[in-house]
C-alpha cells in the first residue's frame, strides 16, 4: 500500500512536471518545416520560402462560392492595417497598429490577451504608424516598434520578456517590418529611407535580446561598394528595410530586399550606383556576412525600393533544376535569379515602363537619360508607387505560376534640392499624379521562366493588397475598392467575392482550426475571417 | 475670467503640442484649491488610489515620486489623459478642476506613506525564489504564468495592497485573476485563469499554460471561482522576511520608455 501510494505520488509529480514544463511552442525546426504544417501560419510569409502558398485544400474551385464570414476582429486603430497575423495551434497573434499585440482564438476571434505599447507623443514615420507583423520562436513573440524598440513578449500571457531600444526614432529610424526568426536569432531591419538614415539589418539573440550582428545596407569606408557613394552621401543614403526577408536553410542564406537611396528624385549629391540600395542582399544568418547581392535599380532616381518579398522556388529552369529567386520589382521588371550565386537568369517588364530600353545581359537596366526627374516634371511609367510594391506576391507549385499585384500608371517626377536635417524628411523633389490618368490595378500571373503574362484580373482602382494561393488552386486577394475575392489560380476567373467596406493593405493568410480551413484578411480597420458555410 | 481661460488654453496647448509640460506652472494651488481638488479626488480617484492617496489597487501618491513626472504640467497631463495601457483613465474637465486635482495630489506628498516596507530587496528576492513564487508568477520573462505577472507590480500596486495580497489573498481578487473550473461533455475537467468570456465562449490559460477557447455549448458544467488560487502566507512569512519580500516586490518597477 505504501509502495502504491509512493508510486502514485511519483506519478503525480511527473504529471505535474510535464504539465508545467511544456516544450516551446515553435522550435526553429518547426519553422524550417512550416510548409508541411499548413494548418498554422508561422512566419510573415507563411514559410521561409515566402511563396505565400498553403497546402490546405478544403476550400477549392468547386466550393469557394460558399465562403461566408466566420468572425471579425475590430482593431480600435485608425492606422492602416498592414499586418499579417501568425497562427499557432489555434491561437492567432496579430499586431494592431501602431504597436499593440493581441492573441485571439482563431476559431472565434475572441481575445485571450492584449499588449499595449505606448508611443512617445511625437514620432514621425514617413507613411503611417504601421506595423506588418510578428515573428515567433519558442514561446516568444517579437515585434519592432515605431519608436525603435524590439520587444519580446510571452506568447501565453502577452507580458514583456525583454525590450531593447535598437534604433533612434528621433533621427528618422523606425521599425515597421515583421521580424524573421532564424535558428536562435531574430532578424530585423530599420525603416526610414525618406529621412536620410543609413540602413541596416540586425540580428538579436532571441533569449536575451543582445545584438549578435549588424549588416549596414550602405558600406562604410574601406568596405567593398563604399565607392558607389559620392563624398559623405553614404552617411545618409537611406537603403531601409521594411518588408520581411526569406531564408534557405540548405544554403544557409537569408535574403532581404533593400529600400531606395536618399534623397529621392535627386541623385546629384550621391553620384554612383549607391550600393546596396534597391538590391537584394544574401547574408549568412550566423554572422551577417554578405555572400552576394544583386542591384535592380542602380542610382535610383524614382524611389523604387526593392523591399519586395524574395520568393524562393526550386523548379526546372531551361531544362535543369535550379534554386531560383523570383522577384517582381517596384521598378516594373520581373526577375529570376539563381539564389545560390545571385546570377541573373531572366528579366522582363510586367507593366508598361518608359524609364529604360530594357535590361542588359547582366540584368542591369539600360536607363533612358530623358527619364530622369526634372524641375518642370518628367512623366515616367511606372509611377512612384511602382509597377508593384511591398504587397506579397505568391508562387503556386500546382500551377507553376508567379502572381503579383500591379499598378499601371505614371507619375510626373519633379526634381528639387534636398536639405538634410536629422529626423526630418530628406527629399530631392516630389512625384505628382497625372490629372486625368488615374491608372488601374490588376492581379497578374507570370510564367516564372520567361516573365510572360499568362492572365490578368483587372480592377478599376489600383491595389495595395498582397496575395495568397492554395493547393485548392485558388488565389485570394483584396482591393482598394474593399473587395476580398477568390480567383481560379489557373486562369484568373473570379469564383467568389465579398465587399468588406475598407481597402485591403495587407495579404491574406489561411489556417486550420477545429479541422476546418479558414481564410483571413485585414481590410479597413478590421480583420475578417471566412470559412465554407455548412 | 476670459484672460484666465485663455491662460488655461495656452497652458494646455503648450502641454499638448510642444510637450513642454515641465515648464507649465499651476496657477490654482491655493489652500482653497487644494480643498476643492480633494473633493474631486474622493469622487474620482480614491476608489483606486485610496482615500488619502496612500495607494491600494493603484500606486500610492504620497511619496513625492511620480512615474510619469511630478511637475505640475506632467501631473496635469497624466490626470487629464490617463495612462494608456493601464487601468488609469483620463478625467475630463475643461476648467480649473484638473489643476486643483494637481494641487491636491502634490499636497499628498507631505503625508507619511503607510505600509512602506523597511526590508532589504536583495534578501527579499531570495525569499521570493526560495518560497517558490516564480512557480506561478513571472518577472521580466522568467517564471510561471498561472498567477499575475509581477514585472511592474511595484509601479502598479501600493505596498498595502501587496501586503494584503500575500497575507490574505482572498480579500481582494480582481476579476482578471478569477479562475474558471469546467467539465466538458466528454468528462474532461479544465481549470484555468479566466482571460476573457462572452455569452458563447470562455478563454482561459489552462493547465500546462495552454491558451484554450471553450465553447460553452460543449460544457457539462461551468463555474467561476472568485477566490485566489494563491495560498495565504499569513504566519508562514513573517517579520524581517516579510519586510524583505515586500521590499523586493515594491522594487519591481518597469522603466518607462525614454520620451
Amino acid at each position: 500500500m505504501k509502495f502504491t501510494r509512493l508510486r502514485f505520488d511519483l506519478l503525480m509529480a511527473l504529471v505535474f512536471a510535464i504539465a508545467t514544463s511544456l516544450s516551446a511552442q515553435v522550435t526553429s525546426e518547426r519553422l524550417l518545416n512550416a510548409a508541411s504544417d499548413p494548418g498554422n501560419w508561422l512566419t510573415y510569409s507563411g514559410t521561409y520560402q515566402s511563396q505565400r502558398y498553403s497546402a490546405l485544400d478544403q476550400i477549392t474551385r468547386d466550393n469557394a462560392s460558399r465562403l461566408e464570414l466566420s468572425w471579425v476582429f475590430q482593431a480600435n486603430s485608425l492606422q492602416k492595417f498592414e499586418a499579417t497575423p501568425l497562427v499557432v495551434d489555434g491561437v492567432m497573434y496579430l499586431t494592431v497598429a501602431p504597436n499593440d499585440v493581441v492573441a485571439l482564438d482563431a476559431a472565434t476571434g475572441r481575445t485571450f490577451w492584449r499588449y499595449n505599447h505606448i508611443l512617445p507623443e511625437r514620432t514621425n514615420p514617413c507613411c503611417g504608424a504601421v506595423n506588418r507583423g510578428l515573428a515567433i520562436l519558442g514561446d516568444s513573440l517579437f515585434m519592432g516598434t515605431i519608436d525603435g524598440y524590439l520587444i519580446a513578449l510571452d506568447a501565453r500571457t502577452g507580458t514583456v520578456n525583454w525590450k531593447k531600444k535598437v534604433v533612434n526614432y528621433e533621427d528618422g529610424y523606425s521599425l515597421t517590418v515583421a521580424p524573421l526568426a532564424i535558428k536562435d536569432k531574430v532578424i530585423v531591419g530599420t525603416a526610414g529611407g525618406e529621412y536620410g538614415i543609413r540602413g541596416y539589418i540586425d540580428a538579436y539573440n532571441a533569449r536575451t535580446g543582445d545584438r549578435e550582428w549588424r549588416f549596414y545596407t550602405i558600406p562604410g569606408p574601406g568596405e567593398p561598394g563604399h565607392d558607389t557613394w559620392e563624398g559623405d552621401s553614404w552617411k545618409r543614403g537611406g537603403a531601409s528595410i521594411w518588408v520581411t526577408g526569406s531564408y534557405d536553410a540548405d544554403l544557409n542564406l537569408t535574403y532581404w530586399g533593400v529600400g531606395n537611396p536618399a534623397p529621392d528624385w535627386n541623385g546629384d549629391v550621391r553620384k554612383g550606383d549607391n550600393l546596396y540600395s534597391d538590391s537584394v542582399v544574401a547574408l549568412d544568418p550566423d554572422s551577417g556576412e554578405l555572400k552576394w547581392y544583386f542591384q535592380f535599380t542602380p542610382h535610383d532616381l524614382w524611389d523604387w525600393d526593392s523591399v519586395q518579398v524574395p520568393v524562393l522556388v526550386d523548379r526546372e529552369f531551361e531544362g535543369r533544376m535550379r534554386k531560383l529567386m523570383l522577384w517582381g520589382n517596384r521598378n516594373g521588371f520581373y526577375y529570376a535569379l539563381d539564389r545560390a550565386t545571385g546570377e541573373y537568369l531572366v528579366g522582363k517588364a510586367f507593366i508598361h515602363q518608359t524609364w529604360t530600353d530594357g535590361l542588359d545581359e547582366n540584368g542591369r537596366p539600360k536607363v533612358r537619360p530623358e527619364a530622369a526627374p526634372s524641375a518642370e516634371g518628367t512623366k515616367v511609367y511606372p509611377g512612384v508607387q511602382g509597377g508593384t510594391n511591398w504587397y506579397s506576391p505568391s508562387y503556386n507549385p500546382k500551377t507553376g505560376l508567379f502572381y503579383l499585384s500591379v499598378w499601371e500608371y505614371a507619375s510626373n517626377y519633379h526634381k528639387n534640392d534636398a536639405v538634410y536635417a536629422a529626423g526630418n524628411r530628406y527629399l530631392g523633389g516630389i512625384p505628382r499624379r497625372i490629372e486625368g490618368e488615374p491608372g488601374y490595378g490588376a492581379v497578374r500571373a507570370l510564367d516564372p521562366e520567361t516573365g510572360d503574362m499568362e492572365w490578368e484580373f483587372r480592377m478599376v482602382e489600383v491595389t495595395n493588397s498582397g496575395l495568397l494561393s492554395t493547393a485548392g488552386r485558388l488565389l485570394f486577394s483584396g482591393s482598394n475598392e474593399g473587395h476580398f475575392f477568390a480567383l481560379d489560380a489557373h486562369n484568373g476567373e473570379e469564383l467568389w467575392r465579398t465587399n468588406l467596406g475598407g481597402s485591403a493593405y495587407a495579404s491574406p493568410i489561411t489556417y486550420l482550426v477545429g479541422g476546418k480551413q479558414h481564410v483571413s484578411i485585414a481590410a479597413g480597420h478590421s480583420l475578417y475571417t471566412f470559412v465554407i458555410g455548412e | 475670467m476670459k484672460t484666465l481661460r485663455i491662460a488655461i488654453v495656452l497652458a494646455l496647448a503648450a502641454c499638448t503640442l510642444l510637450g513642454q509640460h515641465e515648464e507649465v506652472k499651476n496657477l490654482h494651488a491655493s489652500p482653497e484649491d487644494v480643498v476643492a481638488g480633494g473633493r474631486i479626488f474622493f469622487s474620482h480617484c480614491a476608489v483606486c488610489h485610496g482615500l488619502l492617496g496612500v495607494g491600494d489597487r493603484a500606486p500610492s501618491l504620497t511619496s513625492g515620486q511620480f512615474r510619469y513626472g511630478g511637475s505640475d504640467g506632467a501631473l496635469h497631463q497624466t490626470i487629464s489623459r490617463g495612462v494608456p495601457g493601464t487601468e488609469m483613465p483620463g478625467i475630463y474637465f475643461d476648467g480649473v478642476e484638473v489643476w486643483q486635482l494637481v494641487a491636491y495630489v502634490k499636497s499628498l506628498s507631505m503625508s507619511p506613506e503607510a505600509n512602506t516596507p523597511t526590508g532589504d530587496a536583495v534578501a527579499g528576492q531570495k525569499i521570493y525564489s526560495v518560497r517558490g513564487c516564480s512557480g506561478c508568477h513571472r518577472v521580466s520573462g522568467e517564471g510561471g504564468r498561472s498567477g499575475p505577472d509581477l514585472t511592474n507590480i511595484g509601479g502598479s500596486r501600493s505596498p498595502g495592497h501587496l501586503r494584503t495580497a500575500i497575507l490574505s489573498p482572498n480579500e481582494k481578487v480582481l476579476p482578471q485573476h478569477w479562475t474558471v473550473r469546467v467539465v466538458t461533455k466528454d468528462g474532461t475537467e479544465i481549470t484555468g485563469r479566466r482571460l476573457n468570456e462572452d455569452t458563447f465562449t470562455v478563454q482561459v490559460l489552462g493547465s500546462g499554460e495552454r491558451l484554450l477557447s471553450l465553447p460553452k455549448s460543449e460544457l457539462a458544467s461551468y463555474e467561476i471561482v472568485r477566490e485566489s488560487a494563491m495560498p495565504s502566507y499569513q504566519g508562514m512569512i513573517r517579520g524581517d522576511d516579510l519586510e524583505d519580500l515586500m521590499s523586493y516586490l515594491v522594487s519591481l518597477r518597469q522603466r518607462r520608455a525614454a520620451q
